[in-house]
């Protein structure tokens, strides 16, 4: 039953992503492209750090090298070479699968912090060094090429590298889920539970390492080779930290425990740096405080959060859960009100333009616009928003919050009455 | 029993195995011959290295002087997974189990290395027959049968220990080792334990560390008595515990029951 719902689900999401593009705006698709290529690496990232219990904070090295790579054989493609445009990715994938086994090697000798940092440096390592490599990464500006026709197809619009994208990432999905099925993928997670009982089982846990790191490795090299065919071009920056801690975010907000938790995470991620970098300069510092709270108070990530509200959807009682929700993110609206009202006069107050108008206004604080309005910045009513908005909207939060917490309560022990029904009447109180 | 053992090759054998960690020597030359077959019982005062002991066995400690040879073939120098698939498989004294995987899967890990698939990535698990067939045999065996889909982690203790003995038999080792598996068991569950552990090691070979004498009395065929690092005596339990000089060094603090 569960099994169909879900097959019914991936079928609905499959025939939208084929079916709705071609009606879009063209940045609508290039974010589409962006969405996809975001999900397959953190997926790719999330075999290792969820699945495998190792937190690589260094997977934009395989990522950006696997754009390079591709970007090389494009340039060759140019030059003559006869090579069908939509394998492209197929030389992100070798080369990710290549420095995955090496890196992974060395990596995978330790775990924990020691590995985490060891991936770092070797991210670290790339970034330093790839603007020196003249010839190979083309020094900071980067390098560049073009796609070439093939076939039918030129790969001219955004649409038909949008479809190139999706048949990519969805074949790379289809073995990522494979390889949790396969006694390899079984494996992966005792590892992740109990190293030494593995090894003492007779396996090789090393080995057994550095091939779920190729693997990982693997597939981020072709999530890269995909944005080096969207952006015919790329330079160094791919290798920064800011790459390889966005797919952390992502994967840690989305949910490591659940396989398309990180899917979630890049979509939200992304359609979010799309839709609100334009609007302010703090989205930066909203996305952090988003990831804050996510680890704070839902730690298994959205994806989390989703599947504890799916488990049983039929024995819960929806209606009754209503109420509590509702108060809850009228509460949640005011509180994320009042620190976006925050914020932005904080951005504005200290802001360099504001710090010229003061110049001109002789020392004095002059009135600012933010959302269409002016407000005075030493006025009673500027600072008494943001309080009432705080306070009441942190107010009917816990309120909603008890209402809720008391609901799965009475739910669970609904649940565990329900279950002990066969049994005599014991010490049910 | 152990007399006709004598001319056949021991299934374990420890010939002057030494450790030390920098200055501190913890094992001063043991030796030990269990035969193919025994049970095999090692007691001793805390901290007088039977963990250790295990650890050089099992490969977790590389030997510092001396040999160790599995069915004559010397097992010293290679890793854990080299020494269980040579046919030695071990269990911990603190359980050690894959804690959020469920009870079938945590036997089938141990299953699936015994049938050689080690980096099996080209077919799903769930068509293995014969291998899911003999991971529920051993979970019948080890009496969790009706906790097959549950969460190792949400066992009891006592069954988490009743995994702990049926992952060390997956991988179809000859010669175990079980690190105190009643520690922590009330009386009921401790004979449940013996019984259980009688069972699945017929026809094998056990190496037992135990605190528990009467435990030791109905299992062990032969004890070995192991204070500070060197072994003091090894002989059936009925003639351990009357010898003097262990009874000094050891029971006589706990006198056997």
């Amino acid at each position: 039953m569960m099994q169909t719902r879900n097959l019914f689900l991936i079928a609905v999401v499959l025939l939208v992503l084929v079916a709705i593009p071609p009606f879009l705006e063209l940045d609508w698709q290039n974010a589409l492209v962006n969405i996809l290529i975001a999900s397959l690496f953190a997926l790719a990232f999330n075999l290792l750090s969820g699945q495998a219990g190792l937190l690589s904070f260094g997977h934009a090295a395989y990522f950006g090298m696997g754009a390079f790579a591709t970007l090389h054989l494009m340039q060759a493609i140019e030059d003559g070479l006869v090579f069908p445009t939509p394998l492209l990715p197929l030389a992100g994938a070798a080369i990710g699968l290549l420095i995955g086994i090496v890196a992974g090697f060395f990596a995978t000798m330790r775990s924990g912090v020691y590995f985490a940092l060891v991936t770092l440096a070797i991210a670290e390592l790339f970034h330093s060094l790839t603007p020196h490599l003249q010839g190979l990464f083309g020094g900071e500006a980067g390098i560049s090429s073009m796609r070439m026709p093939w076939q039918g197809f030129s790969f001219g619009s955004v649409l038909e590298v949008y479809y190139l994208t999706l048949a990519w990432v969805v074949l790379s999905i289809l073995l990522l889920w494979a390889f949790t099925r396969t006694p390899f993928g079984r494996l992966t997670l005792a590892l992740r539970d109990n190293e030494q009982r593995v090894r003492f089982l007779g396996y090789n846990a090393h080995a057994s390492k550095v091939i779920i790191f190729a693997v990982s490795a693997m597939f981020s090299g072709i999530a890269g080779g995909l944005l080096a065919i969207s952006n015919e071009t790329a330079n160094y920056a791919l290798f920064s930290s800011h790459i390889s801690a966005q797919v952390v975010l992502q994967t840690f907000v989305g949910g490591a425990t659940i396989f398309f938790g990180p899917v979630i995470g890049a979509v939200s991620f992304t359609l979010f740096a799309y839709l609100i970098s334009d609007l302010t300069r703090s989205w930066l510092f909203y996305q952090g405080l988003i990831f804050v709270l996510v680890m704070l108070y839902a730690p298994m990530g959205i994806g989390g959060v989703l599947q504890h509200h799916l488990r049983d959807v039929r024995r819960k009682d929806w209606a009754q859960l209503a109420g509590p929700y509702s108060l809850a993110a009228l509460g949640g609206v005011l509180v994320a009100g009042g620190v976006i009202y925050l914020t932005e006069t904080v951005s504005v107050l200290f802001g360099e333009e504001y710090a010229v108008e003061i110049r001109n206004a002789g020392g004095v604080l002059p009135n600012y616009h933010l959302f269409g309005f002016q407000f005075d910045p030493s006025g009673i009513v500027t600072w008494i928003i943001p309080v009432l908005l705080l306070a009441a909207g942190f107010g009917i939060l816990m309120k909603g919050r008890q209402a809720i917490l008391r609901c799965w309560e009475t739910l669970g022990q609904d649940q565990a009455e329900s279950s002990e029904e066969a049994q005599p009447q014991g010490g049910a109180s | 029993m152990s007399g006709s053992m004598s001319n056949q090759v021991a299934a374990l054998e420890l010939r002057d195995v030494t450790k030390s960690f920098g200055e501190i020597s913890v094992m001063k030359g043991v030796n030990l011959a269990v035969g193919s077959g025994e049970r095999h019982a090692v007691i001793g005062p805390n901290g007088a290295g039977k963990s250790t002991l295990f650890n050089l066995i099992s490969g977790q400690f590389a030997v510092t002087g001396g040999d160790i040879a599995l069915n004559g073939r010397s097992i010293s120098g290679l890793s854990p997974h080299e020494i269980n698939r040579s046919g030695l498989s071990r269990s911990f004294q603190i359980t050690n189990i894959f804690h959020r995987l469920s009870v079938f899967e945590n036997l089938r890990i141990g299953v699936l290395a015994r049938h050689g698939i080690r980096f099996g990535l080209f077919q799903p698990v769930s068509r293995m027959r014969a291998v899911n067939a003999e991971t529920d045999e051993i979970l019948e065996k080890v009496g969790l049968l009706p906790r097959r889909d549950h969460m190792a982690g949400d066992l009891t203790y006592s069954e988490q220990r009743a995994l702990e003995i049926g992952m060390t038999l997956t991988t179809g080792a000859d010669v175990i080792l079980l690190d105190e598996p009643t520690a922590g068991m009330s009386r009921e569950e401790t004979a449940k334990a013996v019984e259980l552990i009688r069972s699945v090691t017929e026809g094998k070979t056990l190496l037992m560390v135990e605190h528990d004498m009467s435990v030791v009395f109905s299992l062990c065929d032969r004890v070995s008595v192991l204070v500070y690092g060197s072994i003091l005596a090894t002989d059936t339990p009925q003639a351990i515990s009357a010898n003097k000089q262990v009874q000094e060094a050891y029971l006589g603090e706990e006198p056997a029951s």
